[in-house]
C-alpha cells in the first residue's frame, strides 16, 4: 500500500495553488503591461508624426507645392515615415522606407508594418498644415498625410522584462512558502506524530498510553486520545480477566490431569492385587468424570460470558414456571440428597413466572441447588423459594451449611473461587457454580446476590423480570 | 524420612501420599490448605495428639508445597518458612510454568518445582535427591563403613551380602545413615520416621532397633548400631575411616 504523507499533501496543494495563481498574474501582468505600452507607444508616435507634420514648409515655389524640412528633423533614425500631400506627392520618406504601400493604412488606426523582418508599428496621420499664418488672408493650410512607425521590438522587450520580474518574483515567493510551510507544518503537525507514536507503541503485552500534554490540548485530537485512552483501558482490563481466567483454567485442568496422571501412576508402581486395581479403577474414572465436568462447565461458562449481560435475544417472551423449575430440579437431587441426608423443601406458588429461557433457568437453578446440597452437612436443609416483588420474581436458594466467611463472599461469584476449597474439593465443586449462574442471570436481565452467615447458612437471591425489557440493558 | 505435603486438590494430595509411602518408604503429613500446613510445619504436633515438638526446626525433611492454596497461598507459607531459619527442603508444584514464577519461587526459598501434571516417578526422585541434598549427601547409595544402603533401590548390603530388612528397619537404618558420627535421639527417629499419629509407635522403635541390629550383625563380630542410654543411638564409628558420604 502506497503511503502518502499529510504534511507533504498539505505542502503540495499549497504550493499548486500558489504556482497557478503566480501563473495568472504573470498572465495579467503581461496583458496589462502590454496594454499600457502600447498605449504609451501610440502616444510616442503621433507626438513624433506631429513634429514631422511641424516640419512641413512652404517649398516656395511656383507649384504653391509644400516640402519637408529636414534639416529640423530629429526624429530616431531606426523609425519609418512617408509624408505626402493631397495631390499623393510623396513630399519625404525615412531612409528605411522600403517600398511599402502606404494606401491602405486607416487613418489614426495602429497598424503592424513588417519591413526587412523588423515588426513596426505604424499610424497614419492625415494633417493640416497652415503654411505662411503670418500672410494675408491667414496663411494658406495644406493636407498632408503622415504614415508613421517605429519598432516594436523595444517596447516588447521591456514588456518581458516586465513579465520576467513578475515570474521570478513569484517563484521567489514559492520557494519561500515551501520552506516556511515545512516548518510550520512540522510544529504544527507535532501534536498528531507525538499521537501516532504513543499509538505506535501500543501492544497486546504493553498497553500503556498516555497521550502528551501537547496532544491532550489540541483541540482536533483530545477527544481522539481520550476515545483511544478509554477503550484501551477497557480492552486491557478485559485482556487482563482473559489472561486471569486461562490461567485459572489451566491451572484447574491441569491439577485435574495430574490427579488422572498421579492416579494411574500409583496403580502401576507396583503389582497389585485385583480388587486394588479394581478399586484404584473406579477412582480414576471417578477423577476423569471431574475433568469432564470441570471442562463442561468451563465452556459453558464461556459460552455465557462471550455474550453481553441482557443480550438473551430479546424477541423471545417466556412465562416459565418458577415451581415447575424448582420441583424438577428437586427431583433430580434427590439420589443426592437421600444419601447425604439432606432435606430439600420447595416453596414456591404456581403463579410464579419469569421472562427466562427455560432451560437456561434450570442450568441456573440447578448449580445454585448443588451449590447448597455441596456446602450442606447431613441433616441440613436446602430451601427452594420463590415470590413476585412488584415486577419480578424473586427466587431464593438457602442453605443450613457451614456458611461463608464475610471476607470471602465478595469473591463468590469469581470464577475458580472456592469458600472452602478443601471442602468444596471434596464434594467435587468446580468453583463455576455460582460464576455460571450470575451469568445467566445477568443475560436475562436478572441480578443476583449472596448473604450468609458462617455456621448458619447461606442464601443466594436470584432476581428475573416478569416481563424483559426490550430496549437494551445496560450495567449500571 | 519424612514428608510434608501442603496440597489443596484432595485426591492428588492421597496420591502424592501414597505414592511417597510406597515408593520412598517415607512417611507423610498432609495437609489441605496454606494455613494448615504452615502450623504442620513449625510445629507437626499440632495435628493429632498434643505433645511438645522437640525438634528445634522442622521435623520434616521435606516440604511438598502446591502454589495455589486457599487463603494463604504456597508463597507465603514458603517465605513464613524460610523466614523461621528453617532449612527443610521445599519442592513446589505448580500448575503455572512462566518463567517470572518459577524465578520468584527459587528466589523466595524453594529448592527445585514440578509442573503439573508430574510424573510420579519423577516426584519421588526429586524428592529423594532433595532430602540427599538437605542432609549434606550426593550419592544415592549410602556408605559407612562396611555397610552400604541404595535409596533407589531401597536395599542394604554389609560386606557386600544383602540384609532382608522390614521397611521400618530400612527407614531407621537410612536415617541413621544420612546422620553419621550423631546421636540420634529416639524421639527424633519417631518424629522424622512416623507421620502425626507418632506418639502411638513410641514403644515399638526399641525393637525396630534391636531387630536391625540383630540382621545387620548376623555375621560379623562388629556391632553396628551403639545404643547410648538415655541419649539415643548412633552407628558405630570403630575401625575404618568414615567415607566420602558422611558430611560431618
Amino acid at each position: 500500500m502506497k503511503q502518502i504523507s499529510i504534511k507533504r499533501r498539505l505542502i503540495a496543494s499549497v504550493l499548486l495553488v500558489e504556482l497557478v495563481s503566480a501563473v495568472c498574474i504573470t498572465g495579467l501582468a503581461y496583458v496589462y503591461e502590454r496594454h499600457a505600452h502600447l498605449k504609451s507607444f501610440d502616444i510616442l508616435l503621433r507626438g513624433r508624426a506631429d513634429s514631422l507634420l511641424g516640419a512641413v514648409q512652404d517649398a516656395e515655389d511656383t507649384g504653391d507645392n509644400v516640402m519637408l524640412d529636414g534639416s529640423q528633423n530629429s526624429l530616431p533614425e531606426r523609425d519609418l515615415f512617408e509624408v505626402w500631400d493631397a495631390r499623393d506627392r510623396v513630399l519625404a520618406r525615412s531612409p528605411n522606407w522600403d517600398g511599402l504601400d502606404s494606401s491602405k493604412h486607416v487613418p489614426d488606426k495602429p497598424q503592424v508594418l513588417t519591413v526587412r523582418g523588423r515588426e513596426y508599428r505604424a499610424i497614419r496621420l492625415d494633417g493640416v498644415r497652415i503654411v505662411d499664418p503670418g500672410d494675408k488672408g491667414g496663411g494658406i493650410p495644406r493636407h498632408v498625410t503622415i504614415l508613421y512607425g517605429a519598432p516594436l521590438r523595444p517596447m516588447q522587450d521591456a514588456v518581458q522584462g516586465a513579465v520576467v520580474f513578475y515570474a521570478l518574483t513569484s517563484l521567489g515567493l514559492l520557494l519561500i512558502t515551501g520552506i516556511v510551510m515545512f516548518l510550520l507544518l512540522r510544529s504544527g503537525l507535532a501534536p498528531l506524530s507525538d499521537l501516532a507514536a504513543e499509538a505506535a507503541g501500543i501492544s497486546v503485552t504493553s498497553w500503556n498510553f498516555t497521550p502528551s500534554q501537547q496532544v491532550r490540548r489540541t483541540v482536533e485530537l483530545a477527544p481522539l486520545a481520550s476515545a483511544l485512552s478509554t477503550a484501551l483501558k477497557g480492552l486491557e482490563r478485559s485482556f487482563a480477566q482473559q489472561n486471569q481466567f486461562i490461567g485459572d483454567a489451566a491451572h484447574e485442568l491441569k491439577t485435574a490431569v495430574a490427579v488422572v496422571k498421579s492416579s494411574l501412576q500409583l496403580l502401576t508402581m507396583r503389582p497389585r492385587t485385583t480388587s486394588e486395581y479394581e478399586a484404584g479403577l473406579e477412582r480414576c474414572q471417578l477423577d476423569c468424570e471431574r475433568v469432564e465436568e470441570t471442562v463442561a462447565r468451563m465452556l459453558t461458562l464461556a459460552r455465557l460470558e462471550s455474550e453481553s449481560p441482557g443480550a438473551a435475544a430479546a424477541e423471545h417472551r417466556f412465562a416459565t414456571s418458577l415451581a415447575v423449575t424448582a420441583r424438577e430440579i428437586a427431583a433430580q437431587f434427590e439420589s443426592i440428597t437421600e444419601v447425604r441426608r439432606i432435606a430439600i423443601e420447595v416453596s414456591v406458588a404456581d403463579a410464579v413466572t419469569a421472562d427466562i429461557d427455560p432451560d437456561q433457568l434450570q442450568l441456573l437453578c440447578s448449580n445454585l441447588v448443588l451449590n447448597s446440597i455441596q456446602h450442606s452437612h447431613p441433616g441440613g436443609v436446602v430451601r427452594i423459594s420463590a415470590r413476585i416483588i412488584r415486577s419480578h420474581a424473586e427466587l431464593r436458594v438457602s442453605d443450613t451449611g457451614e456458611g461463608i466467611d464475610p471476607e470471602m463472599l465478595p469473591h463468590a461469584f469469581d470464577r475458580f473461587y472456592r469458600g472452602d476449597p478443601s471442602r468444596s474439593r471434596k464434594t467435587g465443586g468446580t468453583g463455576l457454580g455460582l460464576a455460571i449462574s450470575k451469568a445467566i442471570a445477568l443475560q436475562f436481565q436478572g441480578t443476583i446476590e449472596i448473604e450468609s452467615q458462617l455456621g448458619t447458612g447461606t442464601t443466594v437471591i436470584v432476581r428475573l423480570p416478569i416481563e424483559r425489557s426490550s430496549k437494551p440493558f445496560s450495567l449500571a | 524420612m519424612r514428608v510434608l505435603v501442603i496440597e489443596d486438590e484432595v485426591r492428588l494430595s492421597e496420591n502424592i501420599a501414597a505414592a511417597l509411602r510406597e515408593g520412598a518408604g517415607f512417611a507423610v503429613d498432609c495437609a489441605l490448605d496454606g494455613e494448615t500446613g504452615w502450623q504442620l510445619a513449625r510445629n507437626p504436633s499440632s495435628l493429632g495428639t498434643p505433645g511438645q515438638a522437640s525438634c528445634p526446626f522442622s521435623c520434616y525433611d521435606l516440604i511438598v508445597l502446591d502454589l495455589m492454596l486457599p487463603g494463604l497461598d504456597g508463597l507465603a507459607v514458603l517465605k513464613r518458612v524460610r523466614a523461621t531459619r528453617d532449612r527443610t527442603p521445599v519442592l513446589i508444584l505448580t500448575a503455572r510454568s512462566e518463567r517470572k514464577s518459577v524465578i520468584e519461587l527459587l528466589n523466595a526459598g524453594a529448592d527445585d518445582y514440578l509442573t503439573k501434571p508430574f510424573d510420579l516417578g519423577e516426584l519421588i526422585a526429586r524428592a529423594k535427591a532433595l532430602i540427599r541434598r538437605g542432609k549434606g549427601g550426593a550419592d544415592p547409595t549410602l556408605r559407612l563403613n562396611e555397610i552400604e544402603l541404595n535409596t533407589l533401590e531401597q536395599t542394604v548390603q554389609r560386606d557386600g551380602r544383602y540384609v532382608d530388612l522390614s521397611p521400618m528397619e530400612y527407614r531407621i537404618l537410612e536415617y541413621l545413615m544420612h546422620r553419621p558420627r550423631v546421636i540420634v535421639s529416639k524421639r527424633e527417629l519417631l518424629e522424622h520416621l512416623y507421620d502425626y499419629n507418632w506418639e502411638h509407635h513410641s514403644n515399638v522403635i526399641e525393637a525396630h532397633v534391636s531387630n536391625l541390629r540383630k540382621k545387620l550383625d548376623a555375621d560379623s563380630a562388629q556391632s553396628s548400631i551403639e545404643t547410648l542410654r538415655g541419649r539415643g543411638y548412633r552407628l558405630s564409628l570403630s575401625q575404618t575411616a568414615v567415607e566420602a558420604s558422611a558430611p560431618r
